[in-house]
């Protein structure tokens, strides 16, 4: 092992409005190693990669490929000087041939003068996937690979880097294992296995096994900052969880005071038997002013759980009542109408019309409550608007300003607020409802679901972190591979230990 | 998302050449066909099969440069300003009887080259100025009317080239020399698609064109080549249709840029980008001329054919797209 | 060619620079408020608008020809407005003229559509402009009810498909079959001209109708229309009829391109120049003229006489008002006449005005 690191960063520091992204990050990635690097959601992960390819600008701090200081200041910067990362929804056009993938970009003699040598074209592809022993056919349309087999293809896509910079490669691989079944990540692992005879990687998983599993030494992230380092040899899993998350202040950052006390007998959402495409068999109950948290790995298939409750996803079996009353799946407007209310998790995708106002974003569902008729009443809807963006708090300029111009924290009371309006809420589904908020705006909308769940509104809740999922939850569903592994009570002053969770989840 | 999508997407036979979902437009147009030919026996005749063939000509080129820009995820309206302009320029610059010109070959080249310099005008127009290209394309298509109507100046042009005419008239193994000119584009189109990277690049952007950003290619310079590449087409397309109507119209181009969309996306280049290409395209349009031929040969009354032909034309659609509808997927 | 079909993209597109020519040419426009009294502005004090779909046709760009030399005659500039076939332009354009000084202003306008007649009679009522419309008004709205709408001025298609239905006949010897090209279905113009050719069936009985197609006016779809007509009724074909020239035109290569030419005759509507030099060359049969020089002409004028004073709206007959002119079926025999469309000053004559009223719109 030479003694000059493949990579190394110094102090990398990146803001966002409201949120410091990078604090100061510091790694090293020696030549020939596998790294490891584990984190929380939100600890700067994904930042941190794309400093390393070029995509994210840092504000501070320094970037050495082989002892060189560097900027990178695109993808194709980064290429040049060796860098290269298999991105975790993957950068492959799906309707070109696997060899096009890998050559994109860079053909040299595939293709001369504007014209396409397909021959030459299969060779240099059949060269890059010959250096992982894959036997992909070089001429098959991308999109009727599996995924395991496009992620070969994009291994040997960046795998072009080599000639390019004419030195050892550092490949990235972002998240690579989050949707493979076990038999085809001990492929990739021998792969990785392989490619660390030539080049350096960068391995990125929520899996902490995996990460011991493939990995020569960990690195751990957290709120911005590198907090540790192990070498893997030895190390078990817990250890590393306890890195990534800490000694948190133990604050009433959740508003654990405000927690209302359950006392409901019967479940106000009760689902039997629930089974869809992603999910098996899943039994659960919510009581009115309960909050439920469920938990769990990327893919566990607990985000389509939730949509699925609000009938945003087919179902094959199952059932699901409100109150006792069965609801017809899957359909959005029943659910609706039974009360229930979803804050998706992409919400500037799928929860909020940016380019329109705070009123009639908070209006778009509960139409009723702002006409007369079938005719909007300006007056009416004004009122109404104005008495929740008071009582949420929401600092916005006035009703009319658009949702897209408010900061997330506003936005989001916004989107919440589009279900309160109609008075007749009963269960609010939230899925990662704190995405992309900062310390503050959390906050607010921690103490937003204990006044919703103390006026008796129930709550589902798909968390951005373990810690918020313990820290909100009076109880917690644990989901591991489509189905409900366990179930843990988490009252205030009993919470469980997220080690305890963890064990579960994988 | 796009992993849910890989994990369910169904495997398909053949991972090269064309998939299942490929085989409906074909399959479509021999089922019509054959309906057809079961009614009419004119309609199976080998004159009228000549005739449609012919009659697809000057569709079947426009729709050759339509498709490359469809194959983009843009969409380009421009295709009738274009043709009327080319139209009066090759009918202002062969024999004629408004001047002297006898420029021949020439003026048919000076014609195409119009039509390129358009197509660029678009794709400029949506890469620096930002103009969607439905908008970008409908602005130029307004450019070339007007300048078409500017060299039109009361007095219709009638050629009188000779080469010019007997593309319309003289035949070579039964089909007309603008077939074979249509026969000549779809293969040129083939070849652009299948072998250089313009093409390759136009499939890719319909495709992923974050992807390409992503791998250090440069878009936009490909954008504009793929509309400069479909003005030529229209361009020669009104030079076509100068040929057939023996005079150089305004309104050579009316109702080619629809009719060439509709042919596309019958033959399976959707307007998302990304699928099918010139050879679906032709199939598209030798669709939409087969139906328009039958109804009129089994006697369908003209008041219904409009109603009928849509239906038919919404019906062949619905059918392309059903092996790939998923679920919550929003169509505008 | 009275309907000219156009992508609805081309007319959206092309109102953007036309606007802008029409701007100007308003603003220019306003001559000085002498104190002319009603109905008796001073000859220089007129102001001439011909407003037509677009100049890109022969015919329309004949009337604003015709409209010029009209103009000229007197001694005025006709400014000349086309919209495209855009009913909402043609209103902007308009409402633009009748935003200005109206009181010598006198209109010779082409409404879109029936529908678009109202509101322009309405506003040139309002602001007294001079207006004589033609081809297109709802059947129900007369210019007799109105003070400064002088005249409406249209063509019976019904007597012109008969007009050469009967000449197709006699060309081929009153026996055998023809095919029919219509115009846009749900045209008046279209369906009028075929009710003709039906009257004229029924006269020559000798005659059959094989077929009928819509080819929506246009030379294009007339190419390939007939092409699929002639290898669907082959040798039977003996005469081709067609709702306007366009169309005729369109057949006419399509036989030459099916090696027929000459064999089969062809009548047309309109009398556009390629017709007439198709006829005086003997591959058309026949076609039948509105004269559009005349119509562009003779609507300015008839509001210039009104205007000046030189006639009294009061004076002129209830049936000339709303009226079918006059058309002329143009044969090999007369076809030199109107190779060379030209006006003639004395049908301009206050006193002449009217001389080709063929009798009242009923």
């Amino acid at each position: 092992m030479s003694a000059v690191p493949a990579l190394e960063v110094r102090g990398l520091v990146k803001h966002y409005p409201g949120v410091k992204a990078l604090d100061g990050v510091d790694l090293i990635v020696r030549q020939n190693e596998v790294l490891g690097l584990a984190g929380e959601n939100g600890a700067g992960k994904s930042t941190l990669l794309k400093a390393l390819v070029g995509l994210v600008a840092p504000d501070a701090g320094e970037i050495y490929v082989r002892g060189e200081p560097v900027k990178l200041r695109s993808v194709v910067d980064a290429a040049d000087h060796g860098i290269g990362m298999v991105f975790q929804e993957q950068s492959l056009v799906p309707n070109l041939t696997a060899a096009e993938n890998i050559v994109l970009g860079s053909e040299g003699a595939a293709v001369r003068r504007g014209i396409y040598r397909w021959d030459a074209m299969r060779r240099l592809a059949q060269e890059q996937l010959d250096k992982i022993g894959s036997h992909i056919d070089p001429l098959a349309r991308t999109d009727t690979l599996t995924f395991a087999e496009r992620q070969m293809v994009e291994i040997a896509k960046v795998l072009r880097i080599e000639e390019r910079s004419q030195h050892p490669p550092v490949i990235i691989l972002d998240e690579p294992t989050s949707v493979l079944e076990s038999k085809e990540i001990e492929t990739l692992f021998a792969q990785i296995r392989r490619l660390r005879e030539f080049a350096s990687v960068v391995f990125v998983s929520h899996r902490l096994d995996e990460v011991l599993d493939v990995c020569d030494r960990v690195t751990v992230l957290r709120s911005g900052q590198s907090v540790g380092e192990v070498a893997t040899a030895g190390a078990v899993p817990r250890e590393l969880h306890r890195m990534m998350i800490g000694s948190t202040g133990s604050d009433d950052h959740y508003h654990e005071n405000a927690a209302a006390p359950v006392t409901a007998e019967q479940p106000r959402l009760s689902v039997r038997g629930l089974s869809g495409k992603s999910f098996h068999d899943i039994d659960l109950d919510v009581a009115a002013g309960e909050i439920v948290a469920i938990v769990g790995v990327h893919g566990s298939g607990r985000e389509d759980v939730c949509r699925a409750l609000f009938g945003a996803e087919p179902t094959t079996a199952g059932e699901i009542r409100m109150d006792g009353k069965k609801i017809d799946l899957p359909n959005t407007r029943a659910a609706c109408a039974a009360g229930i209310g979803y804050v998706p998790a992409e919400r500037k995708i799928e929860g909020m019309v940016g380019s329109m106002s705070v009123a009639e974003n908070m209006t778009l569902t509960k139409q009723k409550a702002r006409c007369t008729g079938p005719f909007v009443a300006p007056k009416k809807q004004a009122t109404l608007v104005d008495s929740w963006i008071r009582r949420l708090s929401i600092r916005t300029p006035n009703r009319d300003t658009a949702i897209g111009r408010l900061s997330g924290g506003n936005q989001q009371k916004v989107v919440l607020a589009r279900w309160l309006v109609g008075g007749d809420i009963r269960l609010l589904l939230l899925d990662h409802p704190t995405r992309g908020l900062d310390i503050g705006a959390r906050s607010e909308v921690y103490r937003l679901m204990r006044e919703l769940a103390a006026s008796g509104v129930a709550t589902v809740l798909l968390a951005d972190s373990l810690e918020e999922a313990i820290g909100m939850a009076d109880r917690i569903l644990v989901m591991n591979d489509g189905r409900v592994a366990t179930e843990v009570a988490c009252p205030s002053g009993g919470k469980p230990s997220p080690l305890d969770l963890v064990k579960e989840m994988v | 998302m796009t992993a849910e999508e890989v994990v369910t997407a169904p495997r398909r036979q053949s991972r090269r050449g064309a998939s299942f979902r490929d085989a409906g437009p074909p399959v479509a147009l021999i089922v019509i066909f054959g309906i057809f030919a079961a009614l009419s026996p004119q309609f199976r005749s080998i004159d009228n099969v000549q005739n449609i063939v012919d009659a697809a000509a000057v569709l079947a080129v426009v729709t050759c440069g339509i498709t490359f820009v469809l194959m983009m995820g843009s969409i380009d309206l421009s295709a009738a300003g274009v043709m009327g302009a080319s139209a009066l320029t090759v009918s202002l610059l062969v024999a004629n009887n408004r001047n002297d010109n006898d420029f021949g070959l020439l003026g048919i080249l000076v014609a195409v080259l119009l039509g390129c310099a358009f197509g660029c005008l678009s794709g400029l127009a949506l890469v620096l100025l930002k103009v969607p290209s439905f908008m970008a394309t409908l602005g130029v298509s307004a450019i070339g009317l007007g300048v078409a109507t500017l060299m039109f100046a009361g007095v219709q042009p009638n050629i009188s080239d000779a080469m010019l005419e007997s593309w319309a008239i003289e035949r070579f193994l039964g089909f007309a020399y603008l077939t074979w000119i249509a026969a000549a584009c779809i293969l040129v189109g083939w070849l652009i698609q299948r072998y250089t990277r313009l093409g390759r690049y136009a499939y890719a952007i319909g495709g992923a064109e974050e992807v390409l950003t992503l791998s250090g290619v440069r878009v936009k310079p490909y954008k504009i080549a793929v509309f400069t590449l479909a003005g030529a087409f229209y361009g020669l397309g009104g030079v076509m249709v100068t040929s057939q109507l023996g005079a150089g119209l305004v309104q050579a181009g009316d109702g080619y840029d629809f009719s060439a969309i509709t042919a596309a996306v019958v033959g399976g280049t959707l307007l998302t980008g990304g699928r099918g290409g010139i050879l679906h395209s032709a199939v598209g349009v030798l669709l939409v001329m087969v139906l328009t031929n039958g109804l009129v040969q089994v006697g369908v009354s003209p008041y219904w054919q409009g109603g009928v032909e849509g239906l038919i034309v919404v019906a062949a659609v619905a059918a392309a797209v059903i092996p790939q509808r998923r679920r919550n997927q929003v169509v505008k | 060619m009275k309907i000219t079909p156009r992508p609805a993209a081309a007319i959206m597109s092309l109102s953007l620079a036309a606007a802008v020519l029409t701007g100007c040419s308003s603003e220019q426009a306003g001559g000085e408020d002498t104190s002319a009294s009603e109905a008796g502005c001073k000859s220089a004090d007129v102001r001439l608008v011909g407003q037509v779909r677009n100049e890109s046709n022969p015919y329309e760009a004949s009337w604003l020809a015709g409209g010029d030399a009209f103009a000229q005659s007197v001694g005025l500039k006709q400014e000349r407005l086309t919209y495209d076939g855009d009913s909402t332009k043609q209103q902007e354009q308009i409402s633009q003229l009748l935003a200005g000084d109206t009181k010598c202003l006198v209109m010779n306008v082409l409404p879109n559509g029936d529908s678009d007649t109202p509101p322009i009679v309405k506003g040139a009522d309002q602001a007294g402009a001079y207006l004589v419309t033609q081809w297109n008004k709802p059947a129900d709205l007369k210019p007799a009810d109105y003070k400064t709408w002088i005249s409406h001025i249209t063509y019976n298609g019904v007597e012109s498909g008969q007009q050469i239905g009967d000449a197709l006949a006699t060309a081929i010897g009153g026996t055998g079959g023809i095919i029919a090209l219509q115009g846009i279905l749900d045209t008046a113009a279209a369906k009028d001209r075929f009710a003709g050719l039906e009257a004229s069936l029924k006269k020559n009985s000798g005659v059959k109708l094989l077929d009928q197609q819509a080819a929506n006016f246009s030379r294009a779809e007339a190419l390939t229309v007939t092409k699929t007509l002639l290898t669907k009724h082959g040798d039977n074909v003996k005469g081709i009829w067609a709702a306007n020239d366009d169309m005729a035109l369109g057949a006419l290569e399509a036989l030459q391109q099916a090696g027929k030419a000459g064999k089969v005759a062809v009548v047309g509507i309109d009398a556009v120049p390629d017709a007439i030099t198709a006829i005086q060359g003997g591959k058309m049969t026949a076609t039948v003229s509105s004269d559009g020089t005349w119509q562009g002409g003779i609507g300015l004028a008839i509001g210039y006489c009104v205007a000046t004073g030189k006639l009294k709206v009061a004076d002129i007959a209830a049936d000339n008002r709303a009226f079918f002119a006059k058309q002329f079926l143009v044969t090999k025999d007369n076809a030199a006449d109107f190779a060379q469309p030209k006006s003639n000053p004395a049908d301009y004559e206050c006193g002449n005005v009217f001389n080709r009223v063929a009798g009242p719109l009923t």
